[in-house]
């Protein structure tokens, strides 16, 4: 790490200049650098060692926790076959998460969270602590829909219309169908969120809709705010919907998707929001039998963005697609996770995230759990996150889990990477004659368009795209300059 | 369909003269290229022969101007034109062209895309869409190459042979003044290893390029004739001669060109 990229704080020096005489000899400039470096390093040498004791405690705590468990490793291995009339003869050897896995609507139930635990170790408590207790949200972001040629959508109470045009949207009650209907929280900020939330609203997608339905929810104020959405597509039912997020907020959100029997549905939730702005988001998803559910999210801006997605499937045959964009700015935190839980047969689940992350002070974390219950005999599942380091710096964490109880399966297969702004690519294309400027435009910008591309709504492509190339456009020069620098 | 030569009676000269290089490795500097001496003029193919680790593809890459390998003498003279102060990208522009052994990949960046960029950069406009998708399949054809791979991202998921010939690809479409090929024969079978030859002499008539063939065996050789055939041992040149020197390295290996008391079997 370069002296240039650790914390160099100068202290102001206490002693000042003093004016009247003294015998105390004044401080050169270069004495009073060397002085502020020495206590960066100090206070860097401190960082790193509070970092290892945590760690050191973390990893004392894990070890006590099994040991108190009393497992003895079993004398031989049996490998059981799968019992259709009885998934759950052989119990796990290993507790899975479904096993220890609390899910309630009451906060009580969840225990109280530290920074240690699996669910909360990436990310900052500090920024997330106010999510983590009741509030009575502003209900001020603005929730509207229309058609993606900006026409209407009809209300829940507009039959007539929603019959024809497949689908509707309105506001319901807390205790009405469908809400709460997909499972239940998975985690604290979840359940807060569903105790807080006043505001639920429901997209009801009765067959067919021939037209993208946008959703977008916008909001002008940093006070804490909570919203809850139920989205359910009918059996048979096709349809495309973009929920669009943008503003300055502190956002607790709920999303519960249902899919009906040989469905599609293809799903997006985008992330655009203001610098100062935080945004919770639990999404619980349940793919229906033979149905098909292509999910896609993409984080641009936010300072703090944590979406946790927890899907499952209701029925066999269940295509689960989900992608995942996020490009994170200096300053920013983006937490994606995909918690996919295999609990039928001949089910099938893609999670592919990638990211980009530009630069000294930008966080992410990506944590992908594939969990094959030993009901899901003949899964296929697969899980890769990406991360491309635009510029040195930052930070990406990436954990891919993997959980089977059951054998019989087609495949879990998993992937992860972090890397550097490849050397090696830029060199290669530099090599065919074009200019460094090109070659790196030419790469990122093919990272982006190969992902946003798979979002199957035109006019969101398009401006994503565009939002995306004025952003790297921007910090290009910068960039370039910095990339010199370190060679 | 007429074919467009380039450089027909243009002629070209690319000058090395004491070229040293080194690399930074874990245990300190390493010097590799040792004082390299080599001329070569359009339309002539000069084959590079020599033990593993000798520093062929050092001198390939330094050639091309890649980041890891710095210069500590001596010159590249394209033209009169020293190489060695140029980026990589002006070296391509001013006429030479690496075809690497190990392609890397360039996810997300269609093949099409990138070489019509490449083009449009060494050539300086770009080329007419329907002139370039027309020369695009006319030369992908003649390398055997499944038209879909016009679409797929750079040398993703391409096999080695694959790889290859998308390298003879671009050779064709960027016409260089002189071409590198490093270790182009390695990791093919025969009937790649013709049709990867065939583009190359293809493209040498008809763009009339010198050709700097870096190899390890001489299988490749019966493809594509050489005019000059060098040894390279030990970071520079130590033998030169016709044709019939391939013939004699076949027979006597390597060994009599290391250092005392190494062996190839030991370098590599």
């Amino acid at each position: 790490m370069s002296e240039k990229e650790m914390n160099t704080t100068s202290t102001p020096d206490s002693d000042g200049f003093r004016r009247s005489g003294t015998t105390k000899p004044v401080e050169t400039a270069e004495q009073k650098a060397r002085r502020a470096q020495v206590q960066a390093n100090a206070s860097e040498a401190q960082r790193i060692e509070n970092a290892r004791q945590k760690d050191r405690e973390l990893k004392n705590e894990q070890s006590a926790s099994t040991a108190s468990e009393g497992q003895s490793a079993p004398a031989e291995v049996r490998m059981p076959r799968y019992d259709p009339k009885d998934p759950y003869k052989f119990p796990a050897q290993m507790p899975s998460s479904a096993d220890s896995m609390i899910r309630s609507f009451d906060p009580a139930d969840f225990p109280q969270p530290k920074a240690k635990d699996n669910e909360w170790r990436y990310l900052d408590m500090d920024e997330i602590s106010e999510f983590m207790q009741p509030f009575t949200p502003t209900n001020l972001a603005q929730v509207s829909v229309s058609f993606e040629d900006g026409s209407a959508v009809p209300q829940l109470s507009d039959k007539q219309t929603s019959r024809e045009l497949g689908v509707s949207f309105g506001q319901i009650s807390k205790n009405e169908y469908p809400a709460g209907s997909v499972s239940k929280p998975v985690d604290l900020t979840a359940a807060i969120q569903w105790q807080v939330t006043q505001r639920v609203y429901w997209l009801n997608i009765t067959s067919n809709v021939e037209k993208p339905v946008i959703i977008r929810v916008h909001s002008n104020n940093a006070e804490r705010d909570a919203l809850h959405f139920v989205i359910t597509a009918a059996a048979n039912s096709h349809a495309s919907v973009v929920v669009m997020h943008d503003g300055l907020a502190h956002l607790a959100e709920g999303m519960e998707i249902s899919t009906g029997a040989d469905s599609t549905l293809n799903f997006t939730s985008v992330q655009q929001w203001d610098e100062a702005s935080k945004h919770v988001g639990t999404e619980r998803i349940r793919v229906g039998a033979n149905a098909e559910l292509r999910h896609r999210v993409v984080t641009l801006s936010g300072n703090f963005v944590r979406l946790r997605m927890d899907p499952d499937y209701a029925g066999k045959k269940g295509f689960l697609d989900m992608l995942g964009i996020y490009y994170v700015l200096p300053g920013d935190y983006a937490e994606h996770r995909t918690m996919v839980c295999h609990n039928q047969a001949d089910c099938k689940s893609r999670v592919i995230y990638k990211g980009a992350l530009d630069g000294k002070g930008a966080r992410s974390a990506w944590v992908g759990n594939a969990l094959i219950l030993p009901t899901a005999p003949n899964t296929d599942s697969y899980e890769l996150n990406r991360n491309l380091v635009l510029k040195p710096g930052a930070i990406a964490d990436s954990e891919p889990q993997l959980e089977i109880e059951n054998g019989d399966i087609i495949g879990a297969g998993h992937a992860s990477s972090v890397g550097r702004f490849e050397d090696e690519q830029l060199f290669y294309l530099e090599s065919r004659g074009v200019s460094e400027e090109n070659a790196r435009k030419l790469v990122v910008r093919g990272f982006f368009e190969e992902l946003i591309n798979q979002i199957g709504v035109e006019s969101v492509q398009t401006a994503l795209m565009q939002r995306i190339e004025e952003r790297l456009a921007k910090g290009e020069s910068a960039a370039m300059t910095q990339v010199l620098e370190d060679k | 369909m007429a074919e467009v030569a380039t450089n027909v009676s243009e002629q070209h000269t690319l000058e090395i003269r004491g070229l040293r290089a080194g690399v930074q490795t874990k245990e300190g500097r390493k010097e590799i290229l040792k004082g390299v001496d080599l001329t070569i003029h359009t339309g002539e193919v000069h084959a590079i022969m020599g033990p593993n680790g000798s520093g062929k593809s050092t001198l390939a890459y330094t050639l091309a101007g890649h980041p890891k390998y710095e210069v500590d003498g001596g010159e590249v003279l394209l033209d009169g034109q020293d190489l060695l102060k140029m980026k990589p990208y002006e070296r391509a522009r001013a006429g030479l062209f690496l075809a690497m052994q190990y392609p890397v990949e360039v996810p997300g960046v269609s093949m099409t895309n990138f070489l019509r960029t490449a083009v449009t950069e060494v050539q300086g406009s770009a080329p007419s869409l329907r002139q370039w998708v027309e020369e695009l399949s006319t030369e992908m054809k003649r390398l055997r190459m499944d038209p879909k791979f016009a679409q797929r991202s750079v040398n993703e998921g391409f096999s080695g042979g694959e790889k290859k010939r998308a390298e003879v690809l671009q050779m064709e479409l960027l016409k260089p003044k002189f071409t590198i090929m490093d270790e182009t024969d390695s990791g093919l079978d025969v009937d790649a290893l013709r049709i990867v030859s065939e583009g190359v002499n293809h493209a040498k008539d008809v763009n009339h390029f010198g050709v700097m063939l870096i190899t390890h065996y001489t299988r490749i050789l019966r493809y594509i004739h050489p005019d000059f055939v060098h040894v390279f041992a030990d970071g520079h040149f130590v033998r030169a001669g016709g044709p019939e020197l391939a013939d004699e390295l076949e027979e006597s290996g390597y060994d009599q060109y290391l250092p005392e008391g190494v062996s190839e079997s030991a370098q590599a």
